[in-house]
């Protein structure tokens, strides 16, 4: 390997290698950011809700004036979507995951008075299973029954229900380092102002309309409420296939039940799930746009600092050749030689990479990157650089030996 | 050492051909020092080209050292350059980024020496030709005549069997040009054969034998006979 005489080359013409070394040590810092940053942003849109969203909908409807009977209303409106062939199951429901509104509770508890605790949960309330029309795993205890289900007015205050299924995230929160969660069920569940509830389900995950990071993002509990007033949202469950066609007839069908109302929204849970996410998957997208222009402005970088040397030197490559040098020696030639700056480019870019990182850490609450993302970084880098003199070098180990003996 | 058989060079556009050289008889016998001669555009140069394995030829044999070069491949012509060809070009052809050791070190690098026999030979080189001092320098620090005793020394390095010397004193001066000349007459005198293209007829003179080209063809003859021209080809 050429490889003294070649960095005695380049620390003879300094400038345009170190030109691009700097410029694959910024690339590389980017690059590696950008993916972590993407790779969370998407992983974090992935995350599953714990329903069985390929199969569910949600409708909206809103009363025009005052409703005079919200409890009829809501169980003919129930009657009809329950009848639509398809229709697995449907209920009234307050909020559904990701749609980044609805009701929550903060100091859960399972002693009374602890109002400091700071567990926060999202409050979801029913009149039916949300079990079975979510498509929720309950991972122990029951659902509810009928039995359990409370009518709720808020403006004559009526009682509230004494049952609860929460979430395994808020079981986890409630009972932390305890592996048997189980044992939950059966217990009291205290808040700041509402009366105890008696623990009856857990369910292995119910994402929060916020979905937020980390596990309070599922903290979530359900409580068996009919609540009247006079705001129709429904979940529908379909069976497999039949979504698309089941939304549009309730549409049709809750339409043209009454004219007192109108519809709001009718949203598969795919859409609910691109809204919610339309952000984050836009700057993935973007930052998936930058890093692509950047490697590209690097990769025409090598390609042209090559090409230049290969033009400037097709006599020296021609003499070379005259003493012996096979093509392949030529390439070679060309390749270590772009391999030495794109390294020393990659060692200044894991500096850089591991600055800018603190930077985001410190600024934007970006996770530490992890090393398989430098080293990965790395690799594309090498890679580029390898891929990008490869055009050049190929031209250069065209060039013929007689090239050597000739004058111009 | 080198013999050719009714070689001959056509170079072949889609519209014309043109032939550059025309059925060459030569035989150079080992030790030799022969100079070729011949007007500008006759074909002198090609014919280098064609004895040092740069170019390919389109007919006839071509005997390097015993061994046919017609029909070897790219490697094996590159291989057999290496080992059995030296170059003395006329702009020195010397890498200017390279110090003189390095510049003498890139054929035996080639040749896959390893690195205490490359320094051996590379000092040795540079010795021969009076440069030790400046095995550090670059070429941009050397006087012309310097330059091509470092283009001497790196075609000496790898005990070439030929040395091919195209108007090796074209770019020096006259001092400059006897002391090339002399350093090359001490090497063939050491038993290595050379083949030497020039303008200069005082230069030519001074080789044992002269090849002269007129049109691609060959007026072989013998310096000290009769100057009677008879074409071979």
């Amino acid at each position: 390997m050429e490889v003294r005489p070649i960095l005695s080359t380049l620390f003879r013409n300094k400038t345009a290698p170190l030109l691009i070394a700097a410029q694959v040590a910024l690339t590389l810092a980017i690059v590696a950011n950008s993916l972590y940053i993407i790779r969370e942003r998407l992983a974090s849109a992935a995350r599953p809700t714990g329903l069985d969203e390929p199969n569910i909908g949600w409708i909206n409807l809103s009363p025009v004036g005052e409703v005079a009977d919200p409890k009829t209303m809501q169980e003919v409106d129930l009657n009809t979507l329950r009848a639509i062939p398809g229709v697995r199951s449907a209920t009234w429901a307050n909020m559904i995951p990701l749609s980044q509104s609805g009701w929550n509770s903060g100091g859960m508890s399972l002693k009374e008075g602890d109002n400091d605790s700071g567990i926060n949960s999202a409050h979801y309330f029913s009149p039916g299973s949300l079990v079975d029309t979510f498509g929720l795993n309950l991972i122990a205890g029951r659902d509810f029954t009928a039995d359990d289900v409370f009518d709720h007015d808020p403006e004559q205050g009526s009682a509230l229900p004494k049952t609860v299924i929460i979430s395994k995230a808020l079981a986890e929160a409630l009972l932390p380092n305890e592996a048997d969660l189980g044992q939950l069920v059966g217990q009291q569940l205290f808040n700041a102002t509402e009366a105890p509830v008696t623990i009856i389900g857990i369910v292995d995950r119910l994402q929060t309309p916020w979905s937020n990071e980390g596990a309070d993002g599922e903290q979530s509990y359900i409580l068996p409420i009919r609540y009247l007033v006079g705001s129709f949202q429904y979940a529908i469950r379909t069976e497999p296939g039949q979504l698309d066609r089941v939304m549009k007839e309730a549409a049709d069908q809750l339409s043209t039940l009454r004219s007192d109302r109108v519809l709001n929204s009718q949203r598969t849970f795919a859409e609910i799930r691109a809204s919610r996410y339309a952000n984050e998957t836009l700057m993935a997208g973007l930052l998936i746009a930058v890093t692509l222009f950047l490697l590209l402005i690097t990769a025409s970088g090598i390609v042209g600092l090559s090409s230049l040397w290969v033009n400037q030197r097709r006599k020296q490559i021609g003499v070379r050749r005259a003493l012996g040098a096979r093509r392949i020696d030529v390439i070679r030639y060309f390749l270590v030689e772009n391999m030495l700056i794109t390294s020393g480019g990659v060692l200044l870019g894991l500096l850089l990479t591991l600055a800018l990182n603190q930077v985001l850490v410190r600024q934007m609450e970006v996770p530490r990157l992890p090393a398989e993302y430098v080293g990965f970084g790395m690799v594309i880098m090498w890679l580029l650089g390898v891929a990008s003199v490869l055009g050049p070098a190929l031209r250069a180990a065209r060039v013929p030996p007689a090239v050597a003996t000739r004058t111009v | 050492m080198i013999r050719m058989n009714k070689l001959s060079k056509v170079y072949r556009t889609h519209m014309i051909e043109t032939h550059a050289l025309r059925g060459i008889e030569i035989d150079v016998q080992p030790g030799e020092f022969v100079a070729v001669t011949g007007p500008s555009g006759s074909g002198k140069t090609t014919f280098l080209n064609i004895a040092g394995l740069l170019e390919e030829h389109t007919g006839g044999d071509y005997f390097l050292d015993g061994v046919n070069v017609t029909g070897l491949n790219d490697n094996q012509r590159s291989r057999l350059r290496n080992e059995k060809l030296g170059f003395i070009f006329q702009g020195f052809n010397l890498i200017p980024d390279l110090n003189l050791f390095d510049n003498v070190d890139v054929p035996l690098r080639y040749r896959g020496f390893n690195a205490a026999e490359r320094r051996r030979r590379i000092e040795e080189a540079l010795a021969q030709v009076g440069l030790s001092a400046r095995i550090k320098h670059y070429p941009s620090e050397l006087s012309g005549g310097q330059q091509q005793r470092v283009a001497i020394a790196r075609a000496l390095a790898g005990s070439p069997k030929v040395l091919l010397a195209d108007e090796p004193t074209g770019n020096l001066d006259t001092q400059m040009a006897r002391g090339v000349m002399e350093l090359l007459e001490e090497i063939n005198a050491r038993g290595t054969t050379i083949l030497m293209v020039t303008h200069d007829p005082e230069l030519a003179a001074r080789a044992a034998r002269n090849v002269h080209i007129v049109d691609g063809l060959v007026t072989d003859f013998v310096r000290r006979e009769a100057p009677s021209l008879v074409a071979v080809a």
